[in-house]
């Protein structure tokens, strides 16, 4: 390694369950560089500053050339599904105590009717109703008692209670009861973390406020303990690099955000992928993306629409059941809207008792693994079917140190599927692709009706161990016309995580009829909302210019899904035409007799920074070798090429024409028939699926 | 000709059916305008082959509409014999008789073609906002006096608008430009289910759907045949007394005798009361809804639901019932009654299979509330409120508290109706004490009071039950607490009905808590001590219900046993 003491750096970590992962990118040569330590369960910090160490120990000028430490979390995440979090109580008007634990009444699944739900966040003993109210137009009803006030935080300071969430009705129209009882606390010195729903959520419909707001007090502690540690242990070694925070919905915050508001943190895992994916697909002329990424436990896929990744608010932690929408905790800050199933390599085939061939959710994925792993797995998973189909090839993984047992492949697979059934091993294979490959296209398309997007007209952009594998079957269930798959696909999230930008969303519920609009008065709201988010931003990337994006949640009067608008003109005209562009876009119709009215406003402000690029690496030796895999079209095992991705050079004219394996470390790419592939100047791989739609 | 499709293949496109058919259910509720569809799902989204065979059906929907989704296209074929319908044909019919037993729900079916053929149908049914009559007719006496009916008609005639008919729904019911605006998101709805069908032909190479339908439907079938089986051969019979009278002033009764056979159940409702001049009646597809229901949800839940689903259970219900009403009894408020259909078949399914029976809810009937009149700002409104109450426990665990069931809407947020309706929620809490007490103890009732704002008076319609005849224990265990609906200090209401309300006046629906399951002196001392430390029971009612003293210092103890 050339020592380059004028090297700028960034480094990206993210401290999951098992493994704090780092990814290290040196400025001046696009070049990366991975590493793993152990997570440190009970002092994160301490697993954080090893991996710090070991990157400043390598790269010698690393402190004085470190720019930037962005940092993911599953912490918030953990503390909540692990109910490891700070004794909290909850504190809301008297007579309202019960919202967070009677929720919305629906039954999550019809038929059910043993259902379960997740335990609140903070049980009745702990949630006490207060003097005060608030009518929706923001007029005080009834005053709060600070004498009251007082008493009821004296008393669960001597409970032992760590932290408090204050959610009053129509809050997001006035915040005043709730900052009076934070001032109440500060005047009598009692030492408690406070979590405001006006601060948190300003946003109508009280179970939704008070869930996220109860769970940000939660976790506020916790946060708070863990980034003061990590900024002191930073700053005893003398990197004096601002800490940055990715948040669910995709931006990064400074630390000092982020205690306020940890919940802003829970969802940031899978962030890095979608940025990453957004930005390829931007630079390869492609808007409009569908992100597919698939590890060894589920398959996730996000639809990039304009550029843009997709925000949502309809986010739930603490599921009872893992996969179903609804039986979990709303978490309503903005989160990057994709979804998640559980389709991954690792997932588990059975056949189930009414003689169906399922495919996961449950998955073997680390332990024990599958059964070509030999580590004792026993049942077939989809990486099982893979290697019997020739999609993967022992030779392969021999490289990165694990050993492929076709055989024990094989062997659980017609023991599980293939006996119950009658088909052959490899029927059966290719039957628990099937199966997997249905599974995601169908909730692929569920969620592009969800989000009002027209699938065929987009480009999916296919990473992780898995994604590039299963991408051709799964495009052309879908009609997707091409595929990208990016270099090092198997890091490509990580690499995502250090092109995130410091941005930070704020926004104001403000109920009322497009033609009943004060312009003047809106004008005022979106401005303050922009200063608001503006001072974060500023107080993230001082001195970096901002930009700013404003967006107002819309519907006609009465309908109850509204859409985020961008505006660029705050006018009413303007305003209602931007909703009836949106509108005719996302179902195709519009009402020219019906108000609009709105609901929330948003702003949106980012800073701009540098963030790493695509490089190409360059191409090597080619090697092209050929085995049996399964055609899915003609269902048979069909002589096909196996190639290096490296072999196909940047830009080369030579069109690889399916079938064909290319092999990336990590990664395997599949080819099918009829589709063609080549890579392109800039590095990555283009493929035509030859799907119409 | 009939294709043999291997196993998984069928699998497959069985699965994307289904995908299909929530793909409609999602564009439904993205574009609705009904509170009711959108914020309560009261929907409910299916397929059909071009016999009218039902394919699929949405994940989620309501299970009463859930009952009449296999036979309506069945009945609009009757009217437009498959050979007349074109492309570019949409149908529409809320005959309750045909439909979901009252006006307000409405079906909107688009025949699919593919190829020039007709391929099959995509058909939701939403509960619309208004659909006229009078508002809020807790007395009706007939169906007339509950809105317009549609009967099967064309809303559209190969790609053209039937404005006569668009033009006399807008004259026939409040609030025109929602109730239209939910009939187009029905159709762009039922536009994305018939792509998704066409798509699922072109990549299967499908010319028809009929033998795909045959395939799963069977499948179905003896899928839940097969849970059928696991109850005990044998016959049970089940009474439930509902606490509303008929005219004679006898209670209405539901009666029901089930008997298991192989793989089937049959069941007999003679000796069910007559039908009633109140707007209760459940015509025969709510009842076969609520009648599928209790086996599904108790064998198999996870049942993929088509036609076949409703073949093992075989209905005789005597025509002229209150189950089975003759036109024209009124039945807007039909769920008051029907719930209790799910009482009754609970009630057999716990003489032949007790672990599986839940003890009776606190839940039957559903409470609807509904406030109209004219706003501060001039405006007519009309508002809805829905909270419900606690489930019945299960011989081994505690029934869920305030939860909807069998039916499935959400409740009102309490800030999305202060800004609708000029009322204020006073409080709104779970009720202690109103869980049925037993070994396993009912869930818990919940309680909303609201003061009106309004300067002009507010007519109300309140809509709710037990009032008077809680949901009973099982086993020993204490029926829940019965619930209350109140006007100002004025008597509770007796039943469900109508009242006026003014600026200050408040009002009170204390919904029913569910009944327990088993002797409450068999309570686990932990589970009385945490619901002490919650609230959920208070220590007067842990003396009275468990016969536990509460010490100083929270801990309970139990006096020996005294039997």
């Amino acid at each position: 390694m050339k020592d380059m003491p004028l090297s700028e750096y960034r480094i990206g970590c993210d401290i999951g369950g098992s493994f704090t992962d780092f990814i290290l990118y040196e400025v001046a040569t696009g070049r990366i560089e991975t590493l793993k330590v152990a997570t440190t369960p009970e002092a994160p910090e301490d697993g954080l500053m090893q991996g710090i160490d070991a990157l400043a120990a390598r790269h010698p000028g690393l402190s004085e050339g470190l720019k930037v430490l962005i940092h993911g979390t599953t912490l918030v995440i953990n503390a909540i599904l692990e109910r490891k979090g700070a004794k909290t109580a909850l504190l809301t008007n008297k007579g309202f105590r019960d919202i967070i634990e009677t929720r919305r009444e629906i039954r999550y699944d019809i038929y059910d009717i043993r259902q379960e739900y997740p335990k609140p966040i903070v049980e009745r003993d702990l949630r006490l109703g207060v003097a005060g109210r608030m009518a929706p137009d923001g007029a005080e009803v009834t005053p709060v008692d600070p004498a009251e006030v007082a008493e009821v935080l004296e008393d669960l300071k001597l409970k032992g209670i760590e932290s408090v969430s204050i959610c009053f009705l129509n809050a997001y129209a006035n915040p005043a009861h709730e900052r009076q009882v934070a001032a109440v606390a500060a005047a009598q010195g009692i030492d408690l973390s406070l979590s405001l729903s006006s601060d948190v959520l300003p946003e109508i419909r009280e179970f939704e406020r008070f869930t996220t707001t109860t769970l940000n007090a939660y976790v506020k502690p916790k946060v708070d303990r863990y980034l003061a540690g990590v900024e002191s242990a930073l700053a005893e070694r003398g990197h004096g690099v601002p800490l940055y925070l990715m948040q669910s919905g995709g931006g990064v915050i400074t630390a000092g955000t982020a205690r306020q508001a940890p919940v802003r943190l829970a969802e940031s895992g899978p962030v890095g992928g979608v940025l990453a994916a957004r930005n390829l697909a931007r630079l390869a002329g492609h808007p409009d993306a569908i992100a597919f990424d698939m590890g060894g436990t589920t398959a996730k896929t996000c639809l990039i629409r304009r550029g843009e990744m997709p925000i949502t608010r309809a986010y739930e932690v603490d599921r009872v059941h893992r996969f179903r929408r609804g039986s979990g905790t709303p978490l309503a800050v903005p989160t990057v809207d994709l979804i998640e199933i559980g389709a991954g390599g690792g997932s588990i085939a059975h056949v189930d008792d009414l003689g169906r061939l399922k495919v996961g959710p449950e998955s073997a994925v680390a332990d024990p693994g599958p059964a070509c792993f030999g580590r004792g797995g026993l049942l077939p998973t989809v990486t099982d079917a893979n290697l019997v189909l020739g999609y993967l090839d022992p030779a392969e993984f021999a490289a990165g140190g694990i050993t492929l047992d076709r055989k024990a492949a094989e062997d659980a697979i017609v023991r599980e599927v293939a006996d119950k059934l009658g088909l052959t091993v490899l029927e059966a294979a290719a039957a628990i692709l099937e199966i997997v490959n249905e599974n995601m296209s169908q909730a692929a398309r569920i969620y592009a009706a969800e989000n009002a997007g027209d699938l065929t007209r987009t480009a999916m952009v296919a990473f992780g161990g898995g994604g590039p594998l299963h991408a051709m079957e799964i495009a052309r269930k879908l009609k997707v016309p091409k595929i990208i798959v990016p270099e090092a696909a198997g890091v490509f999230s990580a690499l995502g995580f250090l092109m995130a930008e410091p941005s930070y969303e704020v926004a104001r519920s403000y109920p009322r009829r497009l033609d009943e609009l004060d312009e003047a008065a809106l004008a005022e709201v979106y401005g303050d909302l922009q200063a608001q988010a503006g001072a974060i931003i500023a107080a993230s990337a001082p001195g970096a210019p901002q930009r700013f994006s404003l967006f107002a949640d819309l519907r006609y009067i009465g309908q109850g899904h509204q859409l985020r608008v961008p505006l660029e003109d705050l006018g009413r005209g303007a305003i209602a035409e931007a909703f009836r562009t949106a509108y005719l876009e996302a179902y195709g119709y519009v009402y020219d007799d019906m108000q609009v009215e709105i609901v929330t406003l948003r702003v949106e402000a980012m800073a701009e920074t540098q963030g790493p690029g695509f490089t190409p690496l360059p191409a090597d030796q080619a090697e092209t070798r050929r085995r049996k895999v399964w055609d899915q079209s003609q269902g048979a095992m069909v002589d096909t090429r196996i190639l290096r991705f490296a072999a196909l050079a940047p830009g080369a004219p030579e069109v690889i024409a399916g079938p064909a394996i290319l092999i990336q470390p990590g990664a395997t790419i599949h080819i099918g028939t009829g589709a063609e592939a080549r890579r392109n100047a800039a590095g990555w791989l283009e493929i035509t699926t030859g799907a119409r739609a | 000709m009939t294709h043999a499709f291997d196993a998984i293949r069928l699998q497959v496109m069985w699965s994307r059916l289904i995908s299909v058919a929530d793909e409609i259910a999602t564009t439904l509720e993205r574009t609705a305008f009904s509170l009711i569809v959108r914020d309560n799902q009261d929907y409910a989204c299916a397929l059909y082959d071009a016999r009218g065979t039902m394919l699929a059906q949405s994940s989620q929907c309501t299970p009463g509409q859930a009952g009449s989704t296999p036979t309506v296209i069945r009945e609009m074929l009757d009217t437009y014999p498959a050979e007349t319908l074109e492309d570019g044909d949409i149908l529409i019919c809320n005959d309750p008789w045909v439909g979901a037993g009252h006006a307000p729900d409405v079906f909107v079916a688009t025949p699919i073609f593919h190829r020039g053929r007709l391929a099959g149908f995509a058909c939701t049914c939403a509960h619309h906002a208004d659909m006229g009559g009078r508002l809020g007719a807790t007395d009706a006496r007939e169906v007339y006096e509950e809105g317009v009916i549609i009967p099967v008609s064309k809303l559209w005639r190969a790609g053209e608008r039937n404005d006569e008919l668009y033009r006399l729904l807008a004259r026939n019911v409040r609030m025109s430009e929602k109730v239209l605006g939910d009939i187009s998101a029905q159709i762009a709805a039922n536009r994305v289910g018939a792509k998704g069908i066409v798509a699922l032909m072109e990549d299967f190479g499908l010319e028809q759907l009929e033998d795909l339908a045959t395939q799963i439907c069977d499948a179905t079938e003896g899928m839940f045949r097969k849970a059928l089986s696991r109850l005990p051969l044998g016959e049970a019979h089940s009474e439930v007394f509902h606490e509303i009278t008929d005219d004679k002033g006898a209670r209405l009764k539901i009666a029901v005798t089930l008997q298991v056979r192989e793989g089937a159940v049959h069941l007999d409702f003679t000796g069910t009361s007559a039908q009633v001049a109140m707007p209760i009646n459940a015509v025969l597809n709510i009842t076969r809804a609520y009648s599928v229901f209790p086996f599904i949800a108790t064998l198999c839940p996870d049942l993929p639901m088509n036609a076949g689903a409703f073949r093992p259970v075989v209905l005789s219900v005597p025509e002229g019932t209150v189950l089975n009403p003759t036109f024209p009894a009124p039945g807007m408020y039909r769920s008051l009654l029907s719930y209790f259909t799910v009482e009754a078949l609970m009630g057999a399914i716990y003489q032949v299979a007790p672990e599986l029976a839940m003890a009776p809810s606190g839940t039957y009937p559903l409470w609807t509330e509904k406030f109209s009149g004219t706003g501060p700002d001039g405006r007519e409104f009309l508002s809805h409120y829905n909270a419900q109450g606690g489930q019945g426990a299960f011989r081994d665990r505690d029934g869920n508290s305030a939860v909807v069931f069998p039916g499935n809407i959400a409740t009102t947020s309490v800030e999305l109706f202060e800004l609708e309706a000029p009322f204020r929620v006073v409080s709104r809490e779970l009720r202690p004490d109103t869980g049925g007490a037993g070994k396993f103890r009912g869930g818990l009732g919940q309680e909303t009071v609201m003061e009106c704002l309004n300067d002009t008076p507010v007519q109300v319609a309140f809509s709710g039950g037990r009032l008077v005849e809680p949901a009973m224990g099982r086993e020993g265990a204490l029926p829940g607490a019965a619930g209350v609906i109140q006007i100002r200090d004025d008597a509770p209401f007796a039943r469900s009905g109508r009242g006026v309300m003014e600026k200050g006046d408040l009002c009170r629906f204390a919904q029913p808590g569910g009944g327990g399951f088993g002797d409450p002196a068999e309570r686990d001392a932990a589970l009385i001590a945490r619901d002490l430390r919650l609230g959920y029971v208070t220590p007067e009612g842990a003396a009275r219900d468990y016969g536990v003293q509460v010490e100083e210092d929270g801990q309970i103890s139990r006096p020996l046993a005294a039997e």
